[in-house]
């Protein structure tokens, strides 16, 4: 008895080491290319077209000096900093909006518009690249960040179903109890389940804010030929297409770059991640 | 602080399934009403309309004076109470109770002032600053209670509020709800499948079964007239044991004959005055319905009782203070199954009773319950519908129960002798027959009065009280059945008429003069064919056609228009009909008249003759959809 107990003991802390193992091998794969672009970033010395090293011989923030005085990094950050917040907002209230009609009011057609929307959802934006682009231009906003928060906006709805399925967790008796208290829907939606739907309000607006953070193809279709437009994805990446740009040392200086940019996200995140738990619906209704 | 008034309410979901039948109530001010039915029976569903939750598919519900259909649930002025609470989680006990007067922009110090007034009620004061989800149960209840009592309702709705507590919780909570209605004086409407929440709490009941309504009454009389089956076995636990049997009239007695046993008791025919004889002939099976407390097995009344059956004991369960015996008046049933001849009997007498032991029990007869067999409805009803009689028709007389009154001219037919089917609200005291009464009594807001006339029992409903000893009864012979050799021989006139109709639109195109410009003004008018007639409705009759029946389906719908005899009338245009005879009645006169291939009867002053024309009273119509029978209007 004792024997078999302590050999499964045993198998436990072999399988846990083992595991332990394989998840610290990831890991450690998934950080290289990070831990190699902080590290290049601060390089004194000049980089070529690869890294032959990795500790550089002189650390200093010349590249990042570099980066904000002779480059238009600025100007890109602060686009996409603009156009990253404005979709943020414009997509959150929608997405949040056309999820919470969807998920309580019943209305003809509703079903098939809800599969309509998930299967457009799920073609690739970019299919229609060529025909927005037509739209844009005829209405004047190529080269321009309104365009890009348009486009970026426009087709939000479409992500409802994940805010959707957690409205649908809320008890559809406290809408009804707030609407007999004196509510409108609007109120219901403000004063009841806004505050209930905390966690998907955070995922909301951390996905609506990456993702045109990093966005590039559509960006780089609308904003070409104006580098005062340019994000910094279509920005860094014409970086990346000029070689004799990047033979004359600017490899560190995208690295710099590239800290710079992950800092918001990283900040956002750690921002929100507190509210980024579990929900708050304990005790409201009987399960 | 307001009544509520249901008038013809049907709940129908888009695939056809109706929910709610034709619900019909007048619920008074600070009554505390209790919808019961198993699940699925519409009790929550119509609790939810009156809340505005749902939508009312046809009909018209008033609170207070005001129809509300279309109302707004936080304009309805009502408060409701959910079985899974519905307290707000992100808010303290305080801010929940305070979030309608909140919205209602009450001032802070009113608000102050009624939440801890609510709380102190309650017994919640001390929990004001907690979230729900530190508080048990009962106090989430009490907090729920407390949500809708702050906002001072005209109206209380409680969806099955305690169905989540526990036994012992139940029982206080339920005290403490009744309590309450006594102090808030509201209308109360509250919803339970528990038959004992009902029978306790309810100033008055509303049985429900598969969206109808069984019976509305009081508690006591529920349970002491059940009008049918589901009824009598829904209310009571344990629940009324049902045998089959037959009922033989002799002489004054009436013999009940168990079926599956031999066992037989004798009742007198005066338990039985109600019942239609043909369930007398001792070959139509009906239920007989008794209570386990009904039944005793105590020796003294056994001695006493003619009404004795032997009871094969099957097992026994004890409560204490009582035992319930489980047996069989069949000696070869085993007593665990429900069937036709199993008895649960409620028995104080403390005898010691194993399995096997043969007893005799003693029916408590005065409290018999007959249901019949297809309909299940009561054999006895408490307001009967007809009086039947035998009656004999000579030279245009008809003699029944040994008196003698002419015929109308209208009614009169060849000599025979029948039965007559006399409608106990066609029995009127303006007549010449003395008859003297034995009793008067409130059934419902109906009195009923019963009467001997030679002897014999006669029923009469009225809307007023007799105090009188004798009275002087007439008949009202429009509506009164003769049947002789199984033939009718005199029908009655039918109360309504039915005319097939559809529901349409026309476009208008009117020339109009606008600054001296002639221009043309469209505009669309609803209306009813009825038998080839046109005539326009009110928007408002055009609105609840198209709620009932969906705007696609309301132009295809077969409809049907009702308007009472009395409220059609002969006049310059509308239906074309074609006057075939005059009714005389006596003191009134009717005119059949042929629309179509059917007949319709009109209350007329003259005679006509040929072809003429009828107008219904739009005020007083009904409007039914054929296909669903849903009643619109």
């Amino acid at each position: 008895m004792k024997m078999k107990y302590r050999s499964k003991k045993g198998a436990e802390r072999a399988s846990l080491v083992a595991i332990h193992a394989i998840l610290i091998i990831i890991s450690v794969i998934w950080l290289i290319p990070f831990l190699l672009m902080i590290i290049l970033s601060f390089r004194g010395e000049a980089v070529g077209t690869s890294a032959d090293y990795i500790f550089p011989k002189q650390w200093s923030f010349d590249n990042y000096i570099k980066l904000f005085t002779e480059t238009k990094f600025l100007r890109w950050y602060g686009n996409t900093l603009l156009v990253s917040v404005a979709v943020t907002i414009f997509q959150t209230i929608i997405i949040l909006a056309t999820s919470y009609a969807l998920s309580r009011l019943r209305f003809k057609m509703r079903k098939p518009l809800m599969n309509v929307m998930l299967v457009l959802g799920m073609f690739p934006g970019f299919l229609s690249m060529t025909a927005v682009y037509f739209v844009l231009k005829e209405i004047n906003l190529t080269q321009n960040l309104l365009g890009l928060i348009l486009v970026y906006s426009a087709s939000s709805a479409m992500q409802y179903y994940i805010c959707k399925g957690f409205f649908d967790t809320i008890s559809k008796s406290l809408d009804e109890a707030a609407r007999i208290d004196g509510a409108s829907r609007h109120t219901v939606f403000i004063k009841i389940i806004l505050p209930l739907a905390k966690p998907i309000i955070i995922y909301t607006v951390l996905s609506a804010f990456i993702a045109p953070w990093g966005e590039y193809m559509f960006s780089s279709f609308i904003m070409l030929g104006d580098p005062d437009q340019f994000t910094v994805a279509v920005g860094m990446k014409s970086w990346l297409d000029n070689s004799s740009l990047m033979s004359d040392g600017y490899f560190a200086v995208f690295c710099a770059a590239a800290v710079v940019v992950s800092i918001p996200i990283t900040a956002l995140f750690i921002w929100l991640q507190r509210y980024y738990v579990e929900g708050i619906t304990g005790g409201s209704v009987k399960g | 602080m307001a009544d509520v008034t249901l008038t013809h309410i049907y709940k129908v979901y888009p695939n056809g399934t109706k929910a709610v039948k034709d619900f019909n109530m007048q619920i008074q001010d600070k009554e505390f009403i209790v919808f019961v039915g198993p699940s699925g029976c519409g009790k929550s569903t119509t609790l939810r309309m009156i809340a505005g939750l749902e939508d009312i598919s046809a009909g018209e519900l008033k609170i207070g004076d005001l129809i509300v259909n279309d109302m707004e649930p936080k304009d309805r002025d009502i408060a409701m109470v959910f079985q899974n609470y519905a307290l707000y989680p992100h808010m303290t006990v305080y801010e929940n109770i305070a979030f309608g007067l909140r919205l209602r922009k009450l001032p802070k110090d009113e608000i102050h002032r009624k939440v801890v007034e609510a709380a102190n009620i309650l017994g919640i004061t001390e929990y004001l600053n907690k979230k729900p989800k530190e508080m048990s149960g009962g106090q989430r209840q009490r907090v729920a209670l407390g949500r809708a009592i702050v906002r001072e309702p005209k109206v209380m709705l409680l969806d099955e509020p305690l169905s989540n507590l526990d036994a012992k919780l139940r029982t206080q909570m339920r005290a403490e709800i009744g309590k309450l209605h006594s102090k808030l004086q509201t209308t109360f409407i509250y919803v339970t499948h528990d038959q004992v929440e009902a029978m306790t709490m309810g100033t008055r009941i509303v049985v429900m079964k598969d969206g109808l309504v069984q019976q509305i009454d009081t508690p006591k009389n529920l349970y002491n007239y059940p009008g049918n089956k589901f009824v009598a076995g829904f209310i009571g636990t344990p629940q009324m044991n049902f045998f089959e049997g037959t009922l033989l009239k002799k002489g004054d007695d009436v013999q009940i004959k168990f079926e599956y046993t031999d066992a037989e008791i004798t009742v007198p025919y005066s338990l039985l005055y109600k019942a239609k004889p043909s369930y007398l002939d001792g070959n139509s099976v009906v239920y007989i319905g008794l209570r386990p407390e009904d039944i005793s097995l105590a020796s003294d009344d056994v001695k006493n009782n003619k009404a004795v059956v032997k009871v094969v004991v099957s097992h026994k369960e004890d409560l204490g203070s009582e035992t319930l015996v489980y047996g069989d008046i069949n000696p070869n049933g085993d007593g665990y199954v429900e069937s036709s001849t199993r008895i649960i009997i409620k028995d104080n007498s403390g005898r010691e009773l194993k399995a096997g032991d043969v007893v005799e029990a003693a029916l408590n007869i005065n409290r018999v319950h007959l249901f019949d067999k297809k309909t299940e409805e009561s054999v006895l009803p408490r307001v009967p519908e007809y009086n039947y009689l035998d009656c004999e028709i000579s030279k245009g007389k008809i003699k029944f129960l040994g008196a003698e009154i002419r015929l109308p001219a209208s009614v009169n037919t060849e000599d025979l002798k029948g039965e007559l089917l006399l409608p106990t609200d066609a029995v009127t005291l303006n007549g010449e027959l003395q008859a003297e009464v034995v009793s008067c009594e409130e059934i419902n807001g109906v009195y009923l009065l019963s009467l001997t006339l030679g002897g014999k029992r006669l029923y009469a409903v009225l809307s007023e009280p007799v105090d009188a000893k004798t009275v002087c009864v007439g008949i009202d012979f429009k509506k009164i059945t003769v049947t002789a050799d199984g033939e009718n021989k005199i029908l009655p006139l039918p109360e309504v008429n039915a005319f097939p109709c559809k529901f349409i639109k026309k476009k208008i195109c009117e020339r109009v003069e606008v600054n001296g410009k002639a221009k043309k003004k469209k505009s669309v008018q609803f209306g009813l064919t009825v038998a080839g007639a046109f005539f326009g409705v009110a928007d408002e009759t055009a609105q609840k056609i198209f709620t009932a029946l969906g705007i696609k389906n309301a132009y295809a719908a077969n409809l049907r228009l009702e308007c009472g005899i009395d409220k059609i009338a002969v006049a310059e245009s509308g239906i074309a009909a074609e006057a075939v005879q005059t009714l005389d009645y006596g003191t009134e006169k009717y005119l059949k008249c042929k629309v179509g291939d059917s007949f319709i009867y009109v209350k007329t002053e003259a005679e006509y003759n040929g072809n003429i024309c009828l107008l219904p009273d739009f005020e007083h119509v009904g409007i039914v959809e054929i296909e669903r029978e849903i009643k619109i209007i």
